[in-house]
């Protein structure tokens, strides 16, 4: 006679191994859309950030005097909580500026916004920049 | 068992997932941004001229700055185009006055057209820049005894005609043919207001009946501007 209790196993397993397939398929297959609006509005907060530090002409000096602590401490006061950034610059030849990263913490694993920034130093040396800033909303 | 393979594979799955990332950018704002760019740009310009430096440094700069909103195709093909200012008492985009009757500019002055082209439309924004630190000294002496004089002099600093703060004021006055700076021998005091008006105070012995004096000033945003008077006895 036949063992039923080894062939329910068996379905069971055959099941197990049917279900973690479609698990790992779906999100290839049909990949999840960012949310359009919330992005839009997280862009928005991180340009109005960086204008508000550009007004008086604070964002270009920092940069001329590589003062990436002030930047990311500017940046940290600016954005609101919950909001993770990672900030590059670069020069007009679009050669990196910043030797040190600019982030509050990592953006891997999350779905990142990001906005680019045009800004000129106003001190006697005039340089002229262009800033990226990758954003992402954490938990 | 298969639930908790299922929990690990999701996790994992989530954890190591590739990072979407959208870029988004408004119009708006990047226009505000080469705006803002563009102030900063005269700004400098001015301070570097204002305080020794190549006049033609102004239009080079310039030409940095609309170089790198040309390279931007966020929108479209975007271009920004300068003019300098050549029109009295304007002569490179600068105008640089040290007179003799108390008031002092340093100023420049800069057209741009923003052009945004696309396949279908084109949009002009024209701006103009118009940065200006100028300075306003009025003064009086008073003869204590024989040479001694006592000065004050009244020095209000403007940034775009409102009041601004000084980072450094260097003050002169002429004795006997040469220029000197007054210090402590003079008992000189400065008296900030905090409103951009300041009050400086000092004794020099001049031999002469009238006294000239000079105000240079260095603003916050390092534009250097300078006036001179001739002080008036009370």
């Amino acid at each position: 006679m036949f063992d039923q209790k080894g062939e329910i196993r068996i379905i069971e397993a055959f099941l197990a191994i049917a279900v973690m397939f479609v698990v790992v398929l779906i999100p290839i297959t049909w990949p999840s859309s960012p949310d359009l609006t919330q992005s839009k509005d997280l862009a928005d907060i991180g340009t109005q950030a960086l204008i508000t530090l550009d007004v008086n002409g604070t964002l270009g000096n920092l940069i001329a005097q590589k003062n990436w602590t002030s930047i990311k401490q500017s940046l940290d006061i600016l954005l609101p909580l919950g909001v993770s950034f990672n900030l590059t610059i670069y020069d007009e030849n679009l050669r990196t500026v910043n030797d040190q990263t600019i982030q509050n913490s990592n953006l891997l694993g999350s779905e990142v916004v990001s906005v680019q920034y045009a800004c000129a130093s106003q001190n006697l040396d005039v340089k002229t920049y262009i800033l990226r800033m990758q954003m992402a909303e954490i938990g | 068992m298969a639930s908790l393979l299922l929990a690990s594979q999701m996790y994992i799955f989530e954890v190591g997932k590739i990072t979407t990332e959208t870029e988004l950018n408004s119009l708006e704002n990047f226009v505000l941004a080469v705006k803002l760019g563009s102030k900063h740009v005269v700004i400098g310009s001015l301070a570097n001229a204002s305080n020794g430096g190549q006049i033609s440094s102004f239009s080079l700069n310039l030409q940095k700055w609309s170089s790198l909103i040309s390279s931007q195709f966020q929108f479209g093909k975007s271009s920004l185009y300068h003019a300098l200012c050549e029109t009295a008492p304007y002569s490179s985009g600068f105008w640089m006055y040290q007179g003799a009757n108390g008031y002092g500019v340093s100023s420049a002055y800069a057209n741009f057209t923003y052009r945004l082209s696309d396949w279908e439309v084109t949009i002009d924004q024209n701006y103009f820049v118009n940065i200006t630190t100028a300075v306003i000294i009025e003064s009086t002496f008073q003869t204590i005894r024989a040479n001694e004089k006592q000065i004050n002099i009244t020095i209000n600093v403007l940034n775009e005609m409102g009041p601004a703060l000084a980072k450094q004021i260097k003050v002169y006055y002429e004795s006997s043919g040469g220029w000197l700076i007054p210090d402590e021998t003079n008992n000189y005091t400065i008296l900030d207001y905090g409103t951009g008006s300041y009050l400086v105070s000092f004794v020099a012995d001049i031999p002469s009946s009238s006294v000239a004096v000079s105000a240079q000033v260095i603003d916050q945003r390092e534009i250097y501007a300078q006036a001179n008077v001739t002080s008036t006895q009370i």
